[in-house]
């Protein structure tokens, strides 16, 4: 055991320097209080603290080091999945400045919360401890929920933020309770000091799969897994706007990379443990597909999203049994951290389109008063389109090279049937990625008589019941306020359509962030 | 560059259109902007070398290596005369669109020129998975066309079509990855998804078992054709997605999209895997011949005349199939050049068809009758079509069909299914003359007359109309009385793919690489008299064209 050294604290620093952005709103708003009227400030304090925080990532390139007796660890994967938390945030941030129910008087607490629970996911991703991860997850969660609870929004986020609350709960304390039964097998929590004598326990202490099955499970909750994904669509519908973006990219992306790195050691799904990766190929194949067959369903735009996101943690738990089994695992490892960017990129601008869309604060989008929406606003039509069909998996869209990419691992491990029912679900998700997209494109006035009813029993019912017949319509005046938004939901269209073609930068930098992954 | 220069032109095309504000430039500016592609692709005919089966204006840039795959664009005697269809049939796609598309003419043509440039790109690319990108982009436009510019039940159709097609090709997708792996078994040990590499792939068939890699893999690409082109019992995407679609949709669906199926059969089925197609070629010649008599039957039954047209298409796509697996010089080419008929005789039926709805609004083949005499010019131009359909000697129609029943009768042990593919033949002339019939002869219809009558509507054809069909006729004739002329282009390739049977390769065309091309010309020689040795039916098809006209 060694001292931490002053090298410790500068290589966290791109956390440190998070947490001291986050205390500046606050700060800022005590000295000078006139400001709680202009939220673009505290944007632009937090902004200090995402871009230095980049750039000091940035410059430590190359570097690998365990940090804190083995707490931490910095490497490659550290910084790639940092920027792209810290990139989910700034989106996140400025959406939230611009959104009705987020941009309250409150909002330097919202910025300080926002960047402290950024700042949890950082630290999921860059844990060596069970422990750690166990902080990280909470420090993330209890933001989260203060921070749907802060939306001006009534009764629904309110809703939301007390399931999530409950469930979220719940969660950890599974987690917790796994993580002292396998201090109790192991004597340490350490990753890297479990993995090499986990294999021989594994066979003879059942007591110890157990307690794996229960940190797994605590995970898969926070990620939406088939048995543990029933509070998603209400949480990810009652939350506002920008927040669910925040919630479905960021917390997914920090909770895979975690998983990998757990994979990465061998702790999990080793060769040994064949019965824990029996369980999540399972766990995998029914979250695509349940969550493919509940979004036919949705007619509300938000919920539809979230079914959708359940279905993509399937697809990245797939990527992520690539990665643990076999040979050549580096192979699923850049699969699922590809898929990750990629649905990060595409899901947040999409969340950010809605957001736009959201008239008032509590206004739902459903698919039918998307229609006609192109005449008005092609270009966020043409936005909305481009991140669909990323969504949905189709060439030349990010999308599909997320998906090429975790198939080829797939295929590698001869994991076919998986494989074929990961081309199931897509094929179900086609269906409702691209019916919003005809709906939009479509002009009201020559509809009337001519849809055929072809939308389910419960898409009809849930439209007598919430009769809104107004279409969304932004005013000029609040679009114009709106710009910047509008500018980063086209740049991450842009991204999204372009940035897949570029395929073989990306994946010769993975190449080098993963050299110590295994 | 020039292959790319074909691709990516109709998309700065579109680009440009994306930005022209007067509605009225529109038409003109498409219309000569699809001439001109057409024209680009027209220098094809001085530069292409039809002596040889090696790929030419080949491209290749490497541009995922990690996971081998590259930028690779190459042109053969395959698909030489499928780019000049879809050049051409984009023109006529915009003239037939000037007053039937009424709202988003603008997106229209964009969609249809990105349409163009991904189905020129799925028959250049000689990449797996560049083939899939640009397979599986052609889908989206053409969803819109549907989905959009389509009649009252367009959302389901446009919806259906899409996954219908996805689900076939994403099984494939699967397939060519399990495939790209393998190339790293090969001398060089480079992954790579070229398919160069993919021909020199030996994979070990077992006969009789299913759940082998070579007939799974066999499989997965069939189905994807096979629901492209599309075979019984594949094709119910078909007549929703006709029907449904607006004139220049059909054209370049019935046109261009489905020939992607029989090209894929072609390129990737029949080379990659020689045995599996050998054992299984029964199930696909029952389909086939299933295909010709139940389209010709259920286009009998029709009462919508585009439908009608539709089912017509699934019994010739029939043939074409039935040609892909006599496997002989007579069955290849005349599969090739029905293709190429049924592009332009099925393309200027849904031309015609689209014309005189535009007119009546009517589709129903009750509501017509006597409509020779009240469009005379019309009527000649229909029936002339029909002809071509039902195969008419002297009209393309005739040219393909023929070879095609040659080939399936000389072609060993296939016979039987001849027999039964000649009565498909009849069934068209039948269902075809009784359209005519109860169309353009006879008294004239009451709605139409009273529709004539209340609107003054003049039936026959106008200028625009009269250009958009002759360039139609003179094909029409020029290939049925001058089938060398088209034949000749392809047959190298064709004769390559017969007699490299079971250890296809295909070189690259190369100026400095003439030698190496010899060496591999006298290896595959001496493979094939190997192989060949029980004399299977090779003649050349030349012989039997010389007695046609």
């Amino acid at each position: 055991m060694t001292e931490a050294s002053w090298v410790d604290f500068l290589l966290i620093s791109p956390l440190l320097v998070i947490f001291v952005a986050s205390l500046l709103p606050l700060t800022v708003s005590v000295l000078k209080p006139h400001t709680r009227k202009r939220p673009i400030v505290f944007v632009f304090c937090a902004l200090i603290g995402l871009f230095s925080s980049a750039g000091l990532l940035l410059s430590f390139f190359g570097v690998q080091k365990n940090l804190f007796h083995k707490a931490l660890i910095f490497d490659g994967l550290s910084i790639g999945s940092s920027l792209i938390i810290l990139w989910i945030t700034l989106f996140t941030l400025f959406f939230a400045s611009e959104s009705l129910s987020t941009a309250t008087d409150k909002f330097a607490e919202f910025v300080f919360l926002l960047l402290n629970s950024a700042l949890g996911m950082m630290i999921i991703t860059w844990s060596n401890d069970l422990i750690v991860t166990f902080i990280g997850i909470e420090m993330t969660s209890l933001c989260l929920y203060i921070l749907m609870a802060l939306s001006r929004e009534e009764t629904l986020s309110k809703e939301a933020a007390f399931k999530y609350f409950v469930l979220s709960s719940f969660a950890s304390a599974f987690f917790l309770y796994g993580v002292s039964f396998i201090y109790g097998s192991l004597g340490s929590t350490y990753l890297s000091e479990m993995a090499p004598i986990i294999g021989d326990l594994l066979s003879k202490n059942r007591l110890l799969l157990f307690a794996i099955g229960l940190v797994v499970m605590g995970l898969c909750f926070k990620v939406a897994v088939f048995p543990f994904h029933s509070w998603a669509p209400d949480v990810y519908q009652g939350a506002p706007t920008p927040l669910t973006g925040f919630m479905a990219t960021g917390l997914k992306a920090a909770i895979f990379i975690a998983l990998l790195r757990w994979v990465g050691t061998g702790f999990l799904l080793g060769e040994t443990s064949q019965s824990l990766s029996d369980l999540i190929q399972w766990g995998a194949v029914l979250t695509m597909l349940a969550g493919n067959i509940a979004a036919l369903l949705q007619s509300n735009f938000k919920r539809m999203l979230a079914y959708s996101s359940i279905s993509h943690s399937g697809f990245l738990l797939m990527g992520l049994l690539a990665a643990g089994m076999g040979e050549e695992r580096s192979l699923g490892a850049y699969g699922l951290l590809y898929y990750i960017f990629a649905y990060s990129l595409m899901t947040v601008g999409l969340f950010g389109v809605i957001n736009l869309f959201e008239k008032r604060a509590g206004s739902e989008v459903n698919l039918q008063n998307l229609k006609g929406l192109a005449s008005r606003y092609p270009w966020l039509a043409l936005c909305v389109t481009i991140f669909l069909l990323s969504l949905a998996g189709l060439p030349p869209t990010v999308g599909f090279f997320a998906k090429l990419l975790v198939f080829y691992a797939t295929v590698k491990q001869g994991l076919f049937w998986m494989a074929i029912c990961a081309v199931v679900s897509t094929l179900i998700g086609v269906y409702y990625y691209l019916r919003p997209v005809i709906f939009m494109y479509k002009n009201e006035e020559l509809e009337e008589d001519s849809i055929p009813k072809e939308g389910s029993f419960l898409e009809t019912l849930e439209s007598k019941i919430i009769f809104e017949n107004e279409s969304l319509s932004l005013q000029s005046e609040a679009l114009s306020s709106r710009k910047l938004t509008c500018f980063l939901v086209f740049f991450s269209a842009f991204l999204s359509f372009t940035i897949g073609l570029a395929l073989e930068p990306f994946y010769q930098v993975m190449v080098v962030a993963l050299k110590n992954w295994l | 560059m020039f292959l790319s220069f074909l691709i990516f032109l109709p998309l700065i095309f579109a680009f440009i259109l994306g930005g022209v504000p007067k509605k009225k430039l529109l038409f003109p500016l498409a219309l000569s902007f699809s001439l001109l592609e057409f024209l680009c692709s027209l220098f094809l005919f001085l530069k292409f070398d039809s002596s040889t089966a090696a790929l030419q204006f080949v491209e290749r840039i490497h541009w995922i290596p990690s996971i081998g795959i590259s930028y690779f664009l190459g042109l053969d005697g395959l698909s030489f005369w499928l780019v000049l269809l879809t050049t051409f049939l984009i023109p006529f796609a915009i003239l037939s669109s000037r007053r039937s598309i009424q709202g988003n003419q603008k997106g229209f043509f964009i969609s249809l020129f990105i349409l163009e440039s991904t189905v020129l790109g799925t028959f250049l690319s000689m990449d797996v998975v560049l083939f899939y990108i640009f397979f599986e982009m052609s889908l989206i436009p053409m969803y819109f066309i549907i989905g959009l510019w389509g009649g009252p039940r367009r959302v389901f159709a446009s919806i259906k079509f899409f996954i219908y097609t996805m689900s076939g090709s994403i099984l494939m997708l699967l397939a060519l990855i399990t495939l790209i792996f393998m190339t790293r078994s090969l001398p060089g040990g480079e992954i790579s998804a070229s398919l160069l590499d993919f021909y020199k792939l030996k994979l070990p068939f077992v006969a009789g078992e299913f759940f082998t890699t070579s007939s799974l893999l066999f499989f997965a690409f069939s189905l994807a054709f096979v629901i492209k082109i599309p075979l019984f019992p594949f094709h119910t995407w078909l007549p929703e997605a006709h029907v449904e679609a607006p004139t220049a949709g059909s054209v370049v669906l019935a046109g261009v999209l489905l020939k992607v199926g029989a090209y894929g059969f072609l390129r990737f089925v029949l080379p990659l895997f020689p045995q599996a197609v050998e054992h299984w070629s029964w199930l696909f010649l029952l389909l086939s011949t299933l295909g010709i008599l139940y389209g010709a039957l259920l286009a009998m039954a029709q009462s919508d005349m585009k439908k009608l047209v539709a089912y017509s298409s699934v019994s010739h796509m029939g043939y074409v199939m039935l040609g892909v697996f006599s496997y002989n010089m007579a069955g290849f080419s005349g599969s090739l050049f029905q293709m190429l008929s049924h592009g332009i005789s099925t393309g200027a039926l849904f031309l015609l068809v689209g014309m005189i709805y535009e007119r009546t609004h009517m589709r129903d083949i009750s509501a017509y009758g006597g409509l020779a005499s009240k469009a005379p010019l019309f009527s000649i131009f229909f029936i002339l079509v029909s002809l071509s359909s039902i195969a008419l000697p002297l009209t393309n129609g005739f040219v393909g069909e023929f070879l095609i029943l040659l080939g399936t009768f000389t072609s060993p042990g296939q016979r039987p299914y001849a027999f039964v593919a000649v009565l498909g033949v009849i069934l068209g002339a039948s269902y075809m003359l009784w359209m005519i019939h109860r169309v353009f002869f006879g008294t004239l219809g009451a709605k139409l007359r009273s529709k004539v009558e209340k609107e003054s509507l003049s039936l026959d054809i106008n200028l625009r109309e009269k250009i958009t069909l002759i360039p139609f006729a003179v094909l029409i004739f020029w290939m049925g009385i001058f089938p060398n002329h088209f034949l000749s282009w392809m047959r190298p390739s064709l004769k390559h793919l017969i007699q490299n049977r079971y250890n296809y390769q295909l070189s690259v065309l190369d100026s400095s690489s003439s030698s190496k091309k010899g060496e591999e010309k006298k290896e595959n020689h001496f493979v094939v008299s190997k192989i060949h040795s029980k004399g299977d039916f090779k003649e050349d098809a030349r012989h039997h064209k010389r007695s046609f006209p």
